[in-house]
């Protein structure tokens, strides 16, 4: 409901956006798909002959391929699932009266404000290490050997650190819907006869819906592409036991300078990445509406 | 209207609510604290809590070590440079969006948040590629420009969620007054959404200052920010325990410190508009 | 000065038609209400005017100027939104100022004009708050004052009362039409409430679906309403109508006869039906008659107290001089 003329000046406003994300997008991408099919070595300077889709059978049947196609699912699910149930029941927690809630609240939210980086190496060095950490301290003071995370159980412990970070998220988006939800609802569900655990079940949950969804988009665009976290603490390893998608084509193009097999293996991410965001985006726009 | 509750229950309310923020907090208190030991008690076992020497030596040693502010200024630049850019672009783009909605509308939207999931490493190479072309790698303008194209889709869709809640007729009637698009825009429209405005920001501040993809991976020395500086003490100075506490404390507390003294506005940004 | 007039003006959204080929006259200084059920086009009639949408063809002139093509600022009219829509950030006097801040006139007059406006709307003590910080009533005023300064050819008023309470709303009612008196200025005024139009109007343009059903003076619309739209729409309460042997008795398809005009007894007259709902109101008392076997229901009012209560019978006669006939297509014989 606008005029033409309101139209034509939005059609000027929006353009400069699009186009800018549109180059962002198809630029780096039509590059990609060349690169993916030539045999490039950054190491072997010369020519860079076409090699068809050797770079693609070389990279899928790579068994470190598959490896962290699953690392990457099992690092985002594991971390939504941490998140969300942690969040949830966060969210509850602060939604109860207190004194100083604003204090917890802040206490809360503060890993978010740290980056990658130093959360990586701060929980790999000072909690993790199997001599000098908190954890092997602790270990050692109850009598138990120390427990070399990283090496161990390295993609559980990647998991542990992404979820500690990305745990404020979920809580604030769900404490925010909690505390959007009537008032009245609840009390009509009281005088209704539901018991706590019942308005919990069938109002507060399905009122949490749509924060939910907003919390599985956000976080899986962040997760599919975590990075830093592994490259300071596993460096991928042992072995490929940490490595995720994202890990192993930086590994391959700027580790091994092999240009042609990185972009295949970026080409299977782009693929993969938008599998999976048709999906969400498919939840997401009908959320949306809401 | 909420029912009394007793002072039992609010003190154990209170009581598990602070317990479960400190074991969250505890890290970052634990860095922070260590930052202030000796290498040797920062290892010691048991764990010294308070009685320890304080000392500011670790903090001298990663400054003589690496420039520190350097490094803090390069992440100043390329997190608010390209949240403001970023801004530039993004506030036409969602006030047509916003108030001038068309049947593509919502299809643009989502087109512009699903770029977002193009995942980063797809294209690393060949920007890494055009960035050497370019005379790019390891400039702080190289990292600008790729920071405010990551992170536009974001922008727009917190711009776009702020201000449709404001109602189409104040803008009707700014234009009924006389007001042409850009006093429209300037008089109304962004004094009105000067809260979204700052939320977003701030979160954007937020995301550019923590991102660690494409800070890594395109720079070297000069133009590389906190994020890639804290990287550099992976190993084997990383087992300096207290320097790297010193490090990792002065990496992170310009945004702890940003984020509690604009605690509101952040908590709506968090939330990217999405939920109310 | 404030002529407007209305050719062919057409409006679609797409493939829908809101509202087909229309023409109207509104002459200056003359108090034009726009009233019809929602969803009629009254808005969207109001807004093409104003220029907040694009007319699909036809044109408006305002004082004899082509002015279909003109951006909403230049067309000389001031609006006064149904949310009011201040500007939350500014004072009441910057809120005031702001159009002709826009239009560049000087300081000065500026200060005059908030002054004169101020103070005719009661708003002087309020120049330096926020909109945020005033009642409804006050925000409407200072939307009027908005419009006042700009000193327009026309007032357009977009359902300008619905958001207020009941009282409220009587009160303003009675300022705007002040307002319209002493400014002698055009008003365009919509709202979906009869009554207002009936109180406010001196001319009443009735819609429905986008087109005209009828244009008049409050009362010639009440004694001659052009079909059964028009008829049901205007008085309150609604006119009874009446279909079968008892119109055609009065040789038509349909006949109507409002509640005022039927008079009640407890012992006689034409027609006899037994009391649903009595609601004794003082000064009138209304009965909803059932099982009168004209229609479901008949509607009366009789004036003053009438000790009438549920489940009485009661006896009624339309008087004849007031009885309006309708052809079978809704149209008055």
């Amino acid at each position: 409901m606008a005029t033409t003329h309101a139209r034509a000046a939005a059609r000027l406003m929006i353009s400069p956006s699009v186009i800018l994300l549109l180059g962002w997008m198809l630029i780096p991408l039509c590059m990609t798909l060349y690169f993916s099919v030539l045999r490039y070595n950054l190491l072997m300077p010369g020519d860079t002959p076409f090699a068809g889709i050797e770079n693609y059978q070389y990279f899928l049947t790579d068994p470190a391929f598959t490896t962290a196609l699953i690392n990457t699912l099992v690092l985002v699910v594991g971390v939504l699932v941490v998140t969300i149930v942690g969040g949830t029941l966060l969210a509850l927690l602060l939604d109860q009266p207190m004194w100083a809630s604003g204090i917890w609240r802040i206490l809360v939210i503060a890993p978010f404000f740290v980056m990658p980086t130093v959360s990586a190496l701060v929980w790999k060095n000072m909690f993790m290490n199997p001599v000098n950490g908190l954890f092997a301290h602790l270990f050692k003071a109850l009598g138990l050997a120390p427990f070399d995370f990283l090496a161990q159980a390295p993609l559980l412990s990647i998991i542990g650190i992404v979820s500690w970070q990305w745990l404020p998220f979920a809580t604030l988006i769900l404490l925010t819907a909690m505390q959007s939800l009537d008032s009245e609802q609840i009390e009509a569900a009281e005088m209704d006869g539901a018991g706590a655990l019942s308005r919990f079940r069938y109002i507060t949950i399905p009122h949490l819906g749509r924060a939910a969804t907003v919390v599985i988009l956000i976080e899986t665009i962040f997760l599919l592409s975590v990075f830093a976290e592994i490259l300071v603490t596993t460096n991928g390893g042992p072995g490929n036991a940490s490595t995720n998608l994202t890990y192993l084509i930086y590994a391959e193009s700027l580790l091994r300078f092999d240009v042609g097999v990185g972009s295949a293996g970026g080409v299977v991410a782009i693929i993969l990445a938008n599998i999976v965001a048709i999906f969400l985006m498919r939840a997401i726009g009908k959320n949306l509406d809401a | 209207m909420a029912r009394a509750v007793t002072p039992q229950r609010k003190a154990l309310n209170t009581a598990i609510a602070a317990i479960v923020g400190a074991l969250i907090f505890f890290p970052i208190f634990w860095t922070v604290l260590t930052s202030f030991k000796t290498e040797a008690q920062a290892i010691a076992d048991p764990p010294v809590w308070f009685a320890f020497d304080w000392t500011l030596e670790n903090y001298t040693a990663v400054n003589q070590r690496s420039d520190y502010l350097l490094h803090f200024w390069n992440s100043v630049v390329i997190s608010v440079g390209s949240t403001l850019l970023g801004l530039v672009i993004a506030v036409p783009a969602a006030w047509a969006m916003a108030f001038v909605p068309g049947r593509r509308t919502k299809d643009i939207l989502m087109w512009m948040l699903s770029t977002k999931m193009l995942p980063s490493v797809g294209v690393l190479v060949p920007i890494y590629l055009l960035f050497r072309q370019l005379g790019l790698l390891d400039t702080r303008t190289g990292l600008v420009i790729v920071l405010t194209l990551i992170n536009l889709p974001i922008i727009i869709w917190m711009l776009y969620t702020y201000f449709r809640e404001i109602p189409g007729e104040i803008l009707e009637a700014a234009r009924m007054d006389g007001a042409n698009l850009r006093e429209e825009v300037v008089h109304v429209l962004l004094p009105m959404a000067v809260p979204g405005m700052a939320s977003t920001v701030l979160l954007n501040i937020i995301l550019a200052w923590n991102e660690a993809f494409w800070t890594l991976n395109l720079t070297a020395a000069k133009a590389a920010p906190l994020t890639a500086f804290i990287a550099s003490y992976s190993s084997p100075e990383g087992l300096f325990y207290a320097k790297l506490s010193a490090a990792s404390t002065m990496a992170i507390a310009p945004i702890l410190i940003m984020g509690w003294f604009s605690q509101k506005q952040l908590v709506r940004g968090l939330t990217f508009g999405a939920v109310k | 000065m404030g002529h407007i007039s209305l050719n062919k003006v057409r409006k679609a959204f797409g493939d829908v038609e809101v509202i087909p080929p229309l023409d109207l006259q509104i002459n200056d200084g003359e108090f034009v209400v726009f009233v019809g059920p929602s969803g009629c086009g009254k808005s969207t009639l109001l807004r093409l005017i104003a220029g907040l949408e694009d007319v699909s063809s036809g044109e408006i002139e305002i004082d004899g100027r082509p002015s279909a093509e003109l951006p909403p600022a230049k067309r000389g009219l001031a609006m006064v939104f149904q949310s009011y829509a201040l500007y939350p950030h500014m004072s009441v006097r910057k809120n005031i100022a702001f159009p002709m801040k826009m239009a560049g006139v000087s300081a000065e007059e500026q200060e005059r004009r908030i002054a004169a406006a101020a103070s005719a709307l009661n708003l002087t003590d309020y120049l330096d708050r926020k909109p945020g910080q005033l009642s409804g009533g006050q925000r409407q005023r200072v939307a009027i004052g908005r419009a006042i300064v700009r000193e327009p050819a026309a007032f357009l008023f977009d359902e300008p009362l619905s958001n207020l309470d009941a009282a409220l709303r009587v009160g303003m009612r009675l300022e705007i039409s002040e307002l319209h008196k002493r400014l002698a200025t055009t008003m365009i005024y919509v709202t979906h409430d009869q009554v207002e139009a009936m109180t406010m109007a001196d001319k009443i343009v009735v819609l429905r679906a986008g087109r005209i059903e009828q244009v008049g003076a409050p009362l010639e619309l009440y004694e001659n309403p052009r079909n059964l739209f028009v008829a049901g729409f205007i008085g309150s309460p609604r006119m009874n109508f009446i279909e079968g042997p008892e119109a055609a008795h009065h040789n038509a398809h349909t006949m109507g006869i409002r509640p005022e005009h039927i008079d009640v007894s407890a012992t006689q007259g034409q027609w006899q039906g037994r009391i649903g709902v009595a609601e004794h109101l003082g000064s009138d008392t209304y009965f909803h008659v059932h099982d009168t076997g004209l229609a479901e229901t008949i509607t009366v009012r009789a004036s003053g107290e009438v000790a009438l209560r549920h489940g009485d019978t009661v006896f009624l006669t339309p008087q004849a001089d007031k009885i309006h006939r309708f052809n079978n297509e809704g149209l008055k014989q």
